[in-house]
Formats: C-alpha cells, structure tokens, sequence
C-alpha cells in the first residue's frame, strides 16, 4: 500500500468496511428474494466484489471475495447453514467463484489504483506546472516560495516545509496540525553555477516518510526553485545593466543638447561682439544696430534655455509643481508678448480672445513658460512677415490655447516625437531649438491636469493646443459693489 | 543731476549699470552689500535706489524695510529671482517696481524715469490727466475718451483712479484690493480679474497687446503710459500718491 498517496487510499476501516459490507448486502438481497438459487447468489456475490473493490481497494476485494465465498457456502450450498458441502458440482462452482472473484477483484483494483497513478501524476505535473509559472509570473521570490510551501504541505501531508535562499529570502510554512514531526529531509537548492539555499521538508511523524516517488518530485521542485532563482538574479543584473546604459545615454544626450543650445547663442554673441571690434571693421549705424539686436536677442534665447533646464531639473526632482490661482489667459498671453517682443519682430502676432473667456486655474509664471516655448518654436519655424495666430476659446470644461504658425508643418508621424526631451525638428537652416521647450511645456500643462497636443493649421503651418482647467472661483464671481456713488 | 544708488554684489553688473546710466546724465554711486547701500543712502541721500535681492550680508527685502523706515525714495529692485513670492515681497516691503535680470537697460530706464517723475510731480490735487486721448477727471471722477464719457462703475472706477495715479508703478493684487475694496480683502484677486476685464473693454483696450493696463501676472498690474504733461501746471503734493503696497 505504500504506493498510495495516504490522502487518496482508504483507511484500514474503510477497507475491512466494504469488504464485509458489499458481500453481506449480496447475500442478504439473494435471501430476500427467497432464492435458494446457487447461480443468482453467486451473480450478486461476483457484483459485491468487483464494488468492493473498486471503492474500497484490493484489500476490500480479497475480503469482500472470501466472506462471499463462505456466506455461499453457508447460506445457499446443501446442507444449508452449514459450512460443507454436500454436492460436488457445488464444491466446484464455490472454488469456481472464488477463483474469479480474486481475479476481477485484483484487475477492479488494478484499475482503481492506475487511476489514482494518474490523478497523482497530474497533479504533480500541475505542481511543477505551477511553480514554473509563479516564478515566470515576476512576483516577489518571498511569495512565490511561500505559494510553493503552502501547495507541498497540502500535497506531501507535511508538518513543516522551509525554504531558506542564500541570500537571505527564507520562508517556513507549518502544518496546522498538532502531530510531532517526522525526520527532516534537506535538498540543496544547486544550479550548475552554484547553491542558492535549502529546502527543508517534514512529514508528520504518524504518515511515515516520504516514498522514494515524493522524495523525487520534492527534489524536482527544489531543482526548479534553484534555477528560477538564479535566473531571478541574472534578470536583475540584465535590467540594472540596462537602466544604467539607459541613464548614461540619457546623460549623453542631456550634455549634447545642453552644449549645443547653450554654446550656439554665445558663439552667436561672441561673433557679433568681436565683429565690432575687429579691426578694419567698417559699420553703418544701422548694421551696429542690427548686430546688437542680435545680441540681444541670442541673451533672451539663453534665458529661454535656462529656464527650461532649471524645469528640466525641477521635473526630475519631482519638484515641478504648480502654485495655481484663478489666471486671465490673455494677460499671461499679453505679457509673454510684451517679453518676446524682439524676438517676434519678424513675423505679425494675432490674437482672438473670447470677451466671456472664463480664467483658467494655473500657474502663471509656468504657463507663461509653456506660452514662451510654443512662440519661440513658432518663430524658428515661421517665414519672414507671416502671421503667428493665438487664440484662447472656452472647450468644454477647459480653456483652450491655440497657437498656429505659417510655416511647414509637422509630419504627422513627428507628432508624438516633438514633446519627447532632446528631440530636435530638422530647422532645414532655420535657427536650432532647444530640443526641450515642447518637452518641458508638456510636463508643465500635464502637471496642471492638461493636455497638449499638437496638429496642422488650415494654411499648413503647425497648430500647437493645450487645455488648461477652468477655475472653481473666479469665471463668474462678482465681487462686491463699493459703497461710494457711482461715476459717470 | 539725479543720483542713483546701485546696490549689487556683482561687479559685472555695478559696472554695465555705471556705463549705461551714466551714459543718461545720471549720477550714479554704487554699493556692493546691504549695510553699505544703507550706509550710502543715509549719507547720501539719492533720487532713486537699484536694489539687488542676492545681497552677501542682508536679503534685499530686508534693506527695502529698513529704507522705509525713514524715507520714502523710489526702490526699483533688479533680481535674478523671478518667483512671484519673491517679487510680491519685495513690492509688499515698499519696493516701487521690480525688474528681473537678465534685463533690458531701456526698460530699467523706463521704469527709472516713471518712478523719478511720481516722486517729481506728485500729483496735483485737482488735475486732469491725459493719456493720448484717454482723459481722467480726479476730481469730478470722470472719465472721457476723445470726445465721449466712459460709463464706469465705482469699483472700475476706482481701479482705474489707482492706477492712473500711479503710473507706471507694479501694484500688486494686495494693494489694489485694498484700495478700492478696503482693508477686509487682498486676497480676492478673482475679483480683480472680473473688474480689470471690464474696465479694460470700456477702454477698448486689449489684455494681449496692452495700451493702457499691463500685467505682470500672478502679481499685478502697471499702468503703463505716462502722464501726457501740461507745461504750467504747478505741481503739489497729495498725499496717498506715494504709498508704499499694502500693510506690513
């Protein structure tokens, strides 16, 4: 019987109880229907047997064949209620039956127990199956050990079953039962390239140990534990490897765009000033005018620059919050204008306001910085003397800033890229970006519970829209009149 | 000649503000800290005062308290710090306006020869004031433009008399509330928003390209042109005209 998982065979009075059972209600049914018919008994007998066996085992077989035997013999055998037998072609069919019984007894359990062969079989291939998938499914190690204690104590009938990992992960689950334990069996858990910790198993002292098959498929376990640990570990040294080239690429392109945006204005800077200086330099009043504009304006674009890398930073540090308060977006418009008005003397500004445009709730001063970026990239963008058009309409529950340019346009396949750090539009010679401001803009408008988006105006230039939420206070609140008479 | 106090740790900067204020015929000494500015604007009592906030001994807007304490020159703060807390501080301390580095020496100088002329021409107690063809009426609280009376009501009113007596100078949100509404508010600046709009249609003008009222935004508004001067008129002081912003 030690083949038999203990929890799948019947117990020693479950066994003794069919076999006895089975055959008394076959006997006791052929006397109830008052047949002292040797033939019919014996039919019932041969059914009590082959039940008996296949519910109760081959125990239950045996027994269940040899009480039928002499309750035949007793009961429905001449002379009856006596164990001899009188008639010789009697003695023949009881040995007759007995014979058969054993043997449909012994192939009724056979099958019963190639049955539960098999239960066992899938159920431990779904064990294995299971602790594949755990460790595949990248929850934390702790857990997925813990899953795999909790499913050997329930299949195994164990007391206890530890898991300890080299380094340092450990799990123990123990058997709500108060049996004493039986002796520890302990399975290294060993890859090819090394140890990575124990499995340690306990079956209850009252269940025997583990049958070499069990024993087995726990070592099956712990070998597979072993190698989804290790794997564990190669995966985190992969994805480290990887975050690090990631962050050092990002580094790279970081420094590159900060040496190109910051070091093209100031070479710009530094030629216009030397220019002047430069000996045999001859300059209409007009052209030192012209070049000191220039100047100027590459200052305002480094500050532009500045600003956004300080944002940058900001976001990186997590530290990009707005400070909102109800916002008239016109006036933020108005004073972005009033501050790059140099650097938009080349193009016409126009502006459509809603009169009834209710005040959005942001943070002027970021806002204005998204409102610097989208006009500074429409400006690189946008042919001398066309018109840059800004526009600001109430759009469900947000206010809508619309700013379209005359210029090229933005493939629809760039759409996505132009908010992403470090992308730079090819200018076809017009004056490089920042690589940044679209991004930094999107960080911002997001940080406010906007978005941004960007499409193509009806002329063919670009259209750059963000949303901004309406304020709770402000769009409708009248304040109070003043108490004083009214002028005229 | 106008003297003008330049109080800032950066010797780059003392030295481009030296040129090029001098270049307009002002007078201009300088100070590299907080006691020193102090020191040489008790000593020498100039006509204006260019204050950095970064200073080594003292923050700026702890000079700007002590200044106030005895004298009431116009301060134009000149500050790498462009947070709205920091330039509500400094205009809440007495500051009269607030300029961010880096920074355009002729707008510095337009707010230098704004503040120079408030304190200049305080205003008369009864005048007119143009602006173009925008005309105030002080006294009789009447407002015209060109030839025909803008209706207002007397919160816009109001508004527009605080600003027009100050022109040129920042007024923040605190301080006009107060103003016009009294000493219970200065944080309400949603009522600013509704009252500024509809004081800017009436005067037809445009929040995005400004004729008249300028915004620094999350901190206030500026009334931006000059006063259109009538030759003659004498000039007295009232008092009220050079406020400092708000309580302390």
């Amino acid at each position: 019987m030690k083949r038999f998982l203990a929890s799948r065979s019947a117990s020693g009075v479950g066994v003794v109880a069919m076999g006895v059972l089975a055959p008394a209600g076959a006997v006791a049914i052929a006397l109830a229907l008052g047949s002292r018919n040797l033939a019919a008994a014996t039919s019932l007998c041969l059914l009590a047997v082959v039940v008996a066996a296949a519910v109760g085992g081959r125990g239950s077989g045996v027994l269940a064949a040899f009480l039928s035997f002499l309750g035949l013999n007793y009961f429905f055998t001449e002379p009856h209620h006596t164990l001899s037998v009188r008639n010789a072609g009697d003695v023949v069919a009881l040995i007759a039956f007995l014979l058969s019984a054993l043997v449909v007894g012994a192939l009724v359990s056979a099958v019963r127990a190639e049955r539960a062969r098999a239960e066992r079989r899938a159920t431990e291939a779904q064990l294995l199956n299971r602790t594949t998938e755990r460790f595949i499914s990248r929850e934390p190690l702790a857990l997925v050990l813990e899953g795999l204690a909790e499913a050997l104590v329930t299949l195994f009938g164990l007391a206890r079953c530890e898991f300890v990992t080299a380094h340092g992960v450990g799990t123990a689950i123990d058997a709500l039962r108060d049996e004493p334990p039986g002796p520890a069996v302990t399975f290294p858990l060993e890859t090819r390239s090394g140890s990575f910790g124990t499995l340690t198993v306990e079956r209850a002292a009252d269940r025997g140990p583990l049958s070499p098959s069990e024993l087995a498929l726990v070592r099956a376990v712990a070998s597979q534990t072993a190698l989804a640990i290790e794997r564990a570990a190669l995966d985190d040294q992969v994805r480290m490897a990887r975050l690090e080239a990631e962050s050092s690429e990002l580094r790279a392109a970081i420094l590159a765009s900060v040496t190109h945006d910051l070091r093209t204005p100031l070479a710009s800077i530094k030629a216009s000033a030397s220019g002047l200086l430069a000996e045999g330099a001859h300059y209409t009043e007009d052209e030192v005018r012209d070049v000191l504009r220039t100047v100027i304006e590459d200052a305002d674009h480094l500050n532009l620059v500045l600003a956004n890398l300080l944002d940058l930073a900001r976001t990186r540090a997590g530290e990009l919050i707005p400070s909102t308060q109800p916002i008239l977006i016109e006036e933020v418009i108005g004073a972005v204008l009033q501050r790059m008005a140099r650097r938009l003397d080349r193009v016409s500004i126009r502006t459509t306001i809603r009169p009834d445009l209710p005040a959005a709730e942001a943070d002027p001063v970021q806002i204005g910085q998204v409102l610097a970026n989208i006009l500074e990239n429409a400006a690189r963008f946008s042919p001398d003397g066309s018109t840059i058009e800004i526009s600001a309409a109430r759009w469900r529950s947000s206010v809508q800033v619309r700013v379209t340019d005359q210029g090229p346009g933005i493939p629809t396949e760039d759409r996505e890229r132009v908010f992403e750090e470090f992308y730079r539009r090819d200018a076809g010679g017009a004056r490089g970006g920042t690589g940044l401001g679209l991004a930094i803009s999107r960080a911002i408008v997001h940080a406010h519970g906007g978005t941004i988006s960007v499409g193509s105006a009806p002329t063919g230039g670009a259209a750059l829209t963000f949303q901004l939420p309406i304020a709770e206070r402000g769009s409708t609140a009248v304040a109070p009149a003043r108490s004083s008479e009214a002028a005229t | 000649m106008t003297d003008v106090l330049v109080v800032d740790d950066e010797p780059q900067i003392r030295r481009a503000l030296r040129r090029a204020l001098e270049a307009q015929d002002y007078e201009v000494i300088v100070a590299e800290n907080g006691e020193e500015g102090l020191a040489r604007a008790a000593a020498g009592e100039p006509d204006l005062v260019v204050l950095d906030l970064g200073l080594p001994d003292l923050d700026g807007t702890e000079v700007i308290r002590r200044l106030r304490s005895w004298t009431d020159v116009p301060v134009i703060v000149l500050s790498v710090r462009d947070g709205r807390s920091d330039k509500i501080d400094a205009l809440d301390a007495g500051a009269d306006d607030y300029v961010t580095k880096p920074f355009d020496v002729e707008e510095l100088l337009a707010r230098m020869r704004a503040a120079l002329r408030r304190r200049a021409e305080e205003r008369p107690p009864e005048p007119k004031l143009r602006f173009g063809e925008l005309e105030v009426d002080l006294a009789r609280r009447r407002v015209l433009q060109g030839e025909h009376p803008v209706h207002l009501t007397p919160n816009e009113y109001g508004l527009l008399e605080a600003m027009v007596t100050n022109p040129g100078k920042l007024l923040t949100h605190a301080w006009l509330l107060r103003k016009v509404w009294g000493r219970g508010y200065g944080t309400e600046s949603h009522y600013l928003h509704v009252y500024v709009r509809q004081l800017r249609q009436k005067l037809g003008d445009d929040a995005a390209m400004p004729r008249y009222i300028v915004t620094e935004p999350g901190v206030g508004y500026r009334w931006g042109p000059d006063p259109d001067r009538e030759p003659g008129q004498p000039s007295s002081s009232m008092s009220g005209s050079s406020d400092s912003h708000g309580v302390r």
